[in-house]
């Protein structure tokens, strides 16, 4: 069983408890006008270009078995979206490594030992692994045996979910989870469509899914300014949380930053959010102290 | 024994409160905005002196010296200073010391210098450049190598073989802190009185060695020219209280006369005095010689009168902070000007190596970490200091509050400040070596790294036995014993590595090439030694400094088994990844011939198909992956290297000690070296640190190095040196600085030993590469050794920027 996987990060330290592997998987549901990792929604493989480092040899075209690229004398190479396949030929003779293969086939077995290596660290600082991506609800088997192995081996295992994902998913995933990562975009169904292409009730249902099995959830709200964090949408994200349950319940800030902007680029596509500055943490803090008179204990993600 | 008192917590939440008082904040805005001077002063007086005394001994010379140079050197005290004391009247002001190192300021001859020095005072320096040049001991050291191997030594130098050497910015001398216990709670009193029991069981027992009794009256001329050097301060500062119109400041004039009246003359009673002290000792040496200022575990010396004045209410924890900010500021600023050929490579003026040790333990193995390590680290963060070099001592008992308090000192000062190093394993390895581990307990560190002991006077970085580049001597084993950038034969021909059958044959060839050119690096560095203290002695360092020099009656530079040695050996990992190449592409996998590697080798990849072999080349298993072979090959080379280092003995039965340490040298060492198997191009620079992966070749990022450096292990080396760079959110929250903690134990349980981590974002660097006099305070680290990111020369930046994009 393999799947498509654009990165494997070692010493992530936000994402989860203690120090963690973030496994980023390709293919998600949603299509969130603030993603800062479109290159992991799609669920085929796709080559990113930075033309930075491009020293315009010509390559690339030369070894295009689609004829994808065109690339003139002197002038940077330009890729054929339609025609283009993802082989990855291209970027496998990218001396600069100008042309980026997003998402290369793994099997569970080698993403098991790359993730193993750092055992070390998990076992002193309480971590383990995070799946991510892309929404690691869409590939469950994959998803489920790779934590599955993980949990064998003794390491923390943890998933970054959207919740967009179908309830027998989840509850595939779940046995092997010690943790969730749970993103709340927006309370509105209407205006979650808008932003991210999809309603959201779907995930408000996974989401009391999570909480009743009684894992250890994290709730995670991308804060993007003028889209959900006006004071009804916290409200009501807030009463949403707090009818969930008996145990307090925790959520985590995720300011809005525009770190992805140069694999839109590279990816030949538009930024959607062009012109939105980034967020600084003071610019948070009343939404905090919103949840938090709500009885939810709200953190920032810095 | 101090039995270990309970932490005050309290106390640690008001120092976390203390912010930077006014007057810290103008002396450090002052200090950093002061145009660097060079003050010819110093060099005119010991030229006049040196001329006053020709033809008496030596070490009597050199006490007249020092003493002409301390009652006559200009001296000033600025409206903001509570502890006083510089080496020249400028806020940041450097002296010269062409009687130490001779002729040896590139540039001063043909105008080229780049030295803000009016017309008469480059009269000066070139008087005083033509009396000293051929009269000094890197003069005559360079005299003795040449009648042994002819031209060899400038050979080595000139293809960046070893460093320092007497053309690279060398000076000799040794490496130690000073005394501070002794001179604390003895004062130059003390040492006078020790100078003259001496002379007086001399004349008594009729003893005969003449150098002896030289010694002890040079000992007493300079103790008391220490004495007279503070009081001159104690009578600027009534004169200033005199004309002063602000009635506090008048008060604390009048304090630091009484102060200066009383030490360094006596023992310290206050914290105040005992600060006082240390900084006109680290002003003496510096005025006698071009020496670190290693200040070591200050935590340690302090704490006593810390703790008593805190205690008594004699002092203020505010006042107590000031003092301790204004004493290192003082310290981590003090300015030299480099001499000989590295200051092309590196800046013009530096930052005097140097160092103050954080925790570690006392002689009983348990923690030593106080109130006072705390304060020091939030006084660093506060002023976000470069230097000094700030060694955090790890060790199984170091308390988390202060790993933190050191990690978020480290984010404040954007990066390597301080150094976190593995206490249990330079220990182990001391008494290893056979020192009793009492003695090992009480290590600091050399100004980066390297570990010394109080016992031991040491030779780290002097006479040419700095460091040996290893990967130079890969390059001379391709081409049999020549070298590539400079056509030179300086080894031994180790055979046509063309008709090599096996890898093995190959790697034989390369430590036959590495045991020539070590030991014979090492011989001359201790031929060295034995001539530098016919033409030099530091009858001041000496007292302060030598652990035994005062019982004696012995100058600190003359060698015996007290003295203690050590060389670097740097660039193994460029090295073992080279090697690794060729036994994969030649040997293993037959992907190349040897005439072809060498060729694209010899031709710096230059073409088409350099660079096709360049990158087979650069895909080749790599250290810092945690891809065994690559691992254990560096850890094969270093084992060896060292069993080569260790096999030296000097003439007083002491093995040469291995410290992997780094400094910026991996840009001067790469210079020397040509194209490398492992895809480096010609002159391009060496990997930093010592055991870190080759630049942009980690795939795996911070715990991945990690498990590769644990692998490549380094047992065999003192210390190493492993640079790590993190984006700012890596240690900005103090939940993020709780999981750098959990990696710095981790690492180091496991055995690692260094560990350090830089913190800069690309646009902030490159912003300060284009307005760098927006970002004066801007910290970075290159290999182990601090600088401020604006002092830095461009190619430097643009490696740090380089970093920055590809880093974690």
């Amino acid at each position: 069983m393999s799947s498509l996987i654009t990165n494997i990060q070692g010493y992530s330290i936000h994402d989860g408890p203690g120090i963690r592997t973030v496994v980023f998987l390709k293919g998600c549901g949603l299509n969130c006008l603030w993603c800062s990792n479109p290159e992991c929604i799609s669920p085929y493989p796709e080559i990113g270009f930075i033309k930075t480092l491009c020293t315009k040899c010509g390559q690339c075209a030369t070894v295009c078995p689609n004829e994808a690229i065109s690339a003139k004398p002197g002038q940077l190479p330009v890729t054929n979206r339609e025609r283009c396949s993802g082989c990855g030929a291209c970027s496998a003779v990218c001396v600069q490594e100008a042309r980026v293969l997003y998402g290369k086939p793994m099997s569970v077995d080698e993403v098991f030992e790359a993730v193993k290596g750092d055992q070390l660290f998990y076992q002193a600082s309480g971590g383990g692994i995070t799946v991510s991506g892309g929404e690691p609800l869409l590939q469950p088997r994959f998803v489920s045996e790779l934590l599955r192995k993980c949990k064998q081996a003794d390491i923390h295992t943890c998933i970054e979910t959207s919740g967009y994902g179908s309830e027998s998913a989840l509850r595939q995933v779940m046995p092997y989870t010690d943790y969730i990562l749970f993103d709340l975009k927006h309370l509105s169904s209407a205006l979650h469509r808008r932003y991210t292409g999809k309603p959201n009730e779907l995930i408000l249902n996974n989401a009391k899914i999570v909480i009743s099995s009684g894992l250890e959830v994290l709730f995670r709200m991308p804060l993007i300014p003028g889209i959900n964090d006006d004071p009804q949408n916290i409200r009501a994200t807030a009463d949403f949380l707090y009818s969930l349950g008996k145990k307090p319940i925790a959520i985590q800030l995720m300011l809005y930053h525009q770190l992805g902007k140069g694999k839109y680029e590279s990816l030949d596509k538009p930024y959607p959010l062009a012109g939105l500055s980034a967020l600084e943490p003071e610019q948070a803090e009343t939404v905090q102290e919103m949840f938090k008179a709500r009885g939810i204990d709200c953190t920032i993600s810095r | 024994m101090i039995t270990k008192s309970k932490i005050d917590e309290t106390l640690l939440k008001r120092i976390d409160n203390l912010e930077l008082s006014d007057r810290l904040f103008d002396l450090k805005h002052a200090m950093f905005s002061a145009q660097r001077k060079v003050s010819v002063d110093r060099i005119k007086l010991a030229m006049e002196s040196w001329m006053e005394t020709e033809g008496e001994d030596i070490e009597i010379r050199r006490a007249k010296l020092f003493k002409r140079i301390l009652e006559e050197v200009p001296i000033a005290i600025y409206n903001f200073d509570i502890i006083v004391g510089r080496e020249t009247e400028h806020l940041v002001g450097a002296p010269l010391f062409l009687d130490q190192v001779g002729d040896a300021i590139p540039g001063i001859w043909d105008g080229t210098d780049g030295l803000d020095l009016t017309q008469e005072e480059r009269e000066i320096v070139k008087e005083c450049s033509r009396f000293f040049a051929g009269k000094t001991a890197p003069d005559h050291v360079k005299k003795a190598w040449h009648s042994l191997v002819g031209t060899w030594a400038e050979d080595v130098t000139e293809a960046k073989g070893s460093d320092p050497t007497p053309d690279s910015g060398y000076f000799p001398g040794i490496t130690c802190r000073a005394l501070w216990e002794k001179i604390l709670s003895k004062g130059m009193r003390g040492m006078i009185a020790e100078a003259q029991a001496g002379i007086q069981r001399f004349q008594e027992m009729k003893e005969t060695d003449i150098n002896k009794y030289y010694f002890w009256q040079a000992a007493i001329i300079v103790c008391q020219a220490m004495i007279d050097y503070a009081k001159r301060y104690a009578k600027l500062a009534v004169s200033l209280a005199e004309k002063e119109p602000d009635p506090a400041r008048k008060k604390e004039l009048y304090e630091i006369a009484e102060i200066c009246e009383w030490v360094p003359e006596n023992p310290a009673r206050t914290f105040h005095e005992a600060l006082q002290c240390m900084n006109f000792i680290i002003v003496g040496r510096g005025l006698e010689a071009m020496y670190p200022v290693l200040i070591g575990r200050m935590d340690q010396y302090l704490r006593p009168y810390f703790e008593q004045d805190i205690r008594d209410g004699r002092i203020t924890l505010e006042r107590a902070a000031e003092l301790v900010g204004n004493a290192i500021t003082l310290w981590g600023m003090k300015t030299v000007v480099q001499v000989g050929k590295t200051q092309k490579q590196t800046h013009q003026f530096s930052y005097s190596i140097n160092s103050i040790n954080i925790s570690g333990v006392d002689r009983k193995g348990n923690d030593a970490s106080n109130e006072l390590s705390y304060l020091i680290l939030h006084m660093i963060g506060l002023l976000r200091l470069s230097s000094p070099t700030v060694l955090f001592s790890w060790h199984s008992q170091t308390p988390r509050w202060l790993l933190l308090k050191a990690l978020e000192t480290n984010y404040l000062t954007k990066g390597g400040i301080p150094l976190f190093e593995n206490n249990e394993h330079v220990v182990a390895t001391f008494v290893k070596d056979g020192t009793p581990v009492e003695v090992a307990r009480e290590w600091y560190g050399q100004g980066c790294v390297t570990p010394i002991l109080p016992t031991k006077i040491d030779h780290n970085g002097s006479e040419g036995k700095g460091a040996v580049n290893v990967a130079f001597i890969l390059d001379l084993t391709l081409h049999r014993g020549v070298s590539q950038i400079t056509g030179k034969k300086i080894g031994i021909d180790t055979g046509d590595p063309c008709s090599f059958k096996s890898f093995e044959e190959l790697y034989e060839a390369f430590k036959k090439q590495y045991s020539y050119v070590v030991n014979r690096v090492l011989w001359l560095g201790t031929v060295a030694q034995s001539v530098e203290p016919q033409y030099l002695r530091f009858p001041f360092n000496s007292c302060i400094a030598g652990p035994q020099c005062m019982e004696k009656g012995q100058d600190i530079m003359i060698t015996d088994e007290t003295h203690s040695y050590g060389i670097s050996d740097r660039a193994i990992v460029d090295t073992a990844d080279s090697l690794l190449a060729i036994k994969k592409l030649v040997f293993d996998e037959r992907k190349l011939t040897m005439p072809e590697l060498l060729q694209a080798i010899d031709n710096n990849f230059e073409g088409e198909r350099g660079e096709k072999i360049r990158q087979m080349c650069l895909n080749a298993p790599k250290f810092g992956n945690d891809i065994d072979e690559a691992d254990y090959m560096v850890r094969d080379v270093g084992e060896f290297s060292a069993s080569v280092i260790y096999a030296y003995q000097n003439p007083f039965g002491q093995p040469c000690k291995v410290s992997r340490e780094g400094l910026s040298w991996h840009y001067f060492g790469g210079l020397g070296v040509g194209a490398l198997p492992n895809g480096r191009k010609a002159k391009e620079p060496l990997n930093d640190g010592s055991i870190s992966p080759m630049r942009g070749m980690d795939k795996l990022g911070p715990t991945g190095v990690l498990r590769s450096a644990l692998k490549a292990g380094f047992k065999e080396s003192y210390a190493s040196c492993l640079n790590q760079k993190f984006s700012g959110s890596a240690m900005q929250s103090a939940e993020s600085r709780e999981k750098l903690a959990v990696l710095i134990e981790t690492f180091f349980k496991n055995g690692g030993q260094h560990i350090q981590f830089n913190l800069v974002d690309t646009a902030e660097l490159l912003d300060a590469k284009a307005h760098p006099e927006k970002h004066r305070d801007l910290v970075v680290r290159v290999g182990g050794f601090s600088a401020y990111f604006v002092m830095l020369s461009p190619e430097i930046q643009d490696d740090i920027i380089y970093r920055s994009e590809h880093g974690c």
